[in-house]
C-alpha cells in the first residue's frame, strides 16, 4: 500500500487571491521525517512556488505533481502539463512522478469549485500529457 | 497493453456534487432521507464518476467523495464522540464571534458551506471511515483505487472546540492521541483489504506557516 500526504493552500473559493500563498520551504523540516511514500502537492498555481524547493529535498519519495487547477474554467493545454512534468524530471525519475489535479473539484459538498464537464476535460488533458511523456521518457 | 509504471495519473479526491446528490445529503442529515436511500443516490453518482475517470483513461481512481459533507466533516457519521455542527451552532462556542464571521467573509467562504466535526465526547470508531467506499469501488473497477482520509493535524485542529471538548479531553494532545489511534486502525484495515493508495489530506499545514494569523480558528 502506498501512503500519500496531500497539502494545498485552500480550495474553497474560485477567487485565487483569498487562498494562501507560499512555497513548501517552511514545511520541509516537518515533511522530511514523515514516513510517507508520496507527497501530493499543488503546482498548477504559481502560489505554490518553484518545484526546486521540493525537488532538492524530497526527491527520495514520489511526487504527485499537481498539473491542473481544479478551480478554473479553462482546461490547461497538454503542452503546459508536459512542460511542468519535464521540469520535475530534473529531480524525479518517471516512475516517481505522478500527475494529478492540484486538489479536489468539490472538497465541500455545497461548494464545488467546478462543473463535471470541465473536470472531465481536465482529467483528459492529464492523460494526454502522460501519453506524450511516456513516449518521450517512458 | 503493458501496465504503465511511469507518469501514473490520478486525482486528489472530490468530484463536483450534483443537485440530486446535495438534496439527498441534506435530507439524510435532517432525517427525511433514509441511509439506504442516501446510499443509492451516492452509488449512482460514484458509478458515473468512475465511468468518467475510466473514459478519460486515469490509472488510479477515486470515488469522488460523494458521500462526504466535506473531506473531513464526514467523520461525524463514523466516529463516536463527534457532532456535525453548522456555523450557527459553532458561533455559540467560538471565542471571538465577530472575528470568525469576518474571517469567513474575507476568505469568501459562505456560512452555509461550513460544517465542523466537533469533538463532544470520547472518540472511537463506530464503523470504518472508508472501508465501505473501497469495497464499493472494487465492484465498479479493476483499476487501483485511492482512498482519501483527513490527516491527524487537520482533524485535531478542527475538532477541538474548547467549550465543548475540554469536558472530555484535558488538551489538544490528549484528543490527538485518540485521533491518531482512529486513523491508524483505519489505515491497517484499508491495507488488509488490499487498498493500493491511501492519501491523507493536510491543508492546514500550509495555513499554519503561510497564514499571518496562525492562531485563529478557521473552518478547517
Amino acid at each position: 500500500m502506498r501512503i500519500g500526504l496531500h497539502i494545498c493552500r485552500g480550495n474553497w473559493s474560485k477567487q485565487e487571491e483569498v487562498l494562501l500563498k507560499g512555497d513548501y520551504a517552511r514545511l520541509l523540516p516537518a515533511l522530511q521525517p514523515m514516513q510517507i511514500d508520496q507527497f501530493v502537492l499543488e503546482y498548477a498555481t504559481p502560489r505554490a512556488g518553484d518545484i526546486d524547493v521540493v525537488g532538492k529535498h524530497l526527491a527520495d519519495r514520489e511526487l504527485g505533481l499537481g498539473v491542473v487547477n481544479p478551480r478554473t474554467d479553462e482546461v490547461e493545454p497538454v503542452e503546459y502539463i508536459v512542460a511542468k512534468a519535464e521540469k520535475a524530471l530534473e529531480y524525479y525519475r518517471p516512475d516517481q512522478l505522478f500527475l494529478n489535479t492540484d486538489c479536489g473539484f468539490g472538497c465541500f459538498a455545497s461548494r464545488s469549485v467546478n462543473v463535471e464537464e470541465v473536470a472531465f476535460q481536465k482529467l483528459c488533458a492529464i492523460v494526454e500529457a502522460a501519453k506524450i511523456l511516456r513516449s518521450r521518457f517512458g | 497493453m503493458a501496465t504503465n509504471n511511469t507518469f501514473l495519473t490520478t486525482q486528489v479526491g472530490s468530484w463536483p456534487r450534483s443537485k440530486t446528490m446535495l438534496k439527498a445529503l441534506r435530507g439524510y442529515q435532517k432525517g427525511t432521507v433514509s441511509r439506504n436511500e442516501f446510499n443509492n443516490v451516492a452509488n449512482d453518482e460514484i458509478r458515473r464518476t468512475v465511468e468518467l475517470q475510466e473514459k478519460a483513461g486515469l490509472d488510479i481512481l477515486v470515488d469522488g467523495e460523494h458521500r462526504r459533507e466535506s473531506f473531513y466533516a464526514f467523520i461525524t457519521d463514523k466516529v463516536a464522540g463527534t457532532a456535525l455542527m453548522s456555523l450557527a451552532d459553532m458561533l455559540d462556542y467560538v471565542e471571538d464571534k465577530a472575528a470568525f464571521e469576518e474571517m469567513l467573509r474575507t476568505m469568501d467562504m459562505p456560512a452555509s458551506a461550513v460544517k465542523n466535526p466537533t469533538c463532544v465526547g470520547k472518540l472511537s470508531r463506530k464503523e470504518s471511515l472508508a472501508l465501505g467506499d473501497l469495497r464499493f469501488m472494487r465492484n465498479l473497477t479493476s483499476k487501483p483505487v485511492k482512498i482519501t482520509l483527513p490527516g491527524p493535524y487537520l482533524l485535531t485542529r478542527s475538532m477541538w472546540v474548547t467549550a465543548l471538548t475540554r469536558k472530555v479531553y484535558r488538551n489538544h494532545k490528549k484528543m490527538a492521541d485518540d485521533v491518531v489511534k482512529i486513523l491508524r486502525e483505519e489505515l491497517i484495515d484499508l491495507r488488509d483489504a488490499g487498498c493500493e493508495f491511501v492519501q491523507f489530506d493536510e491543508p492546514v499545514l500550509t495555513e499554519v506557516v503561510m497564514s499571518e494569523e496562525c492562531e485563529r480558528r478557521t473552518f478547517m
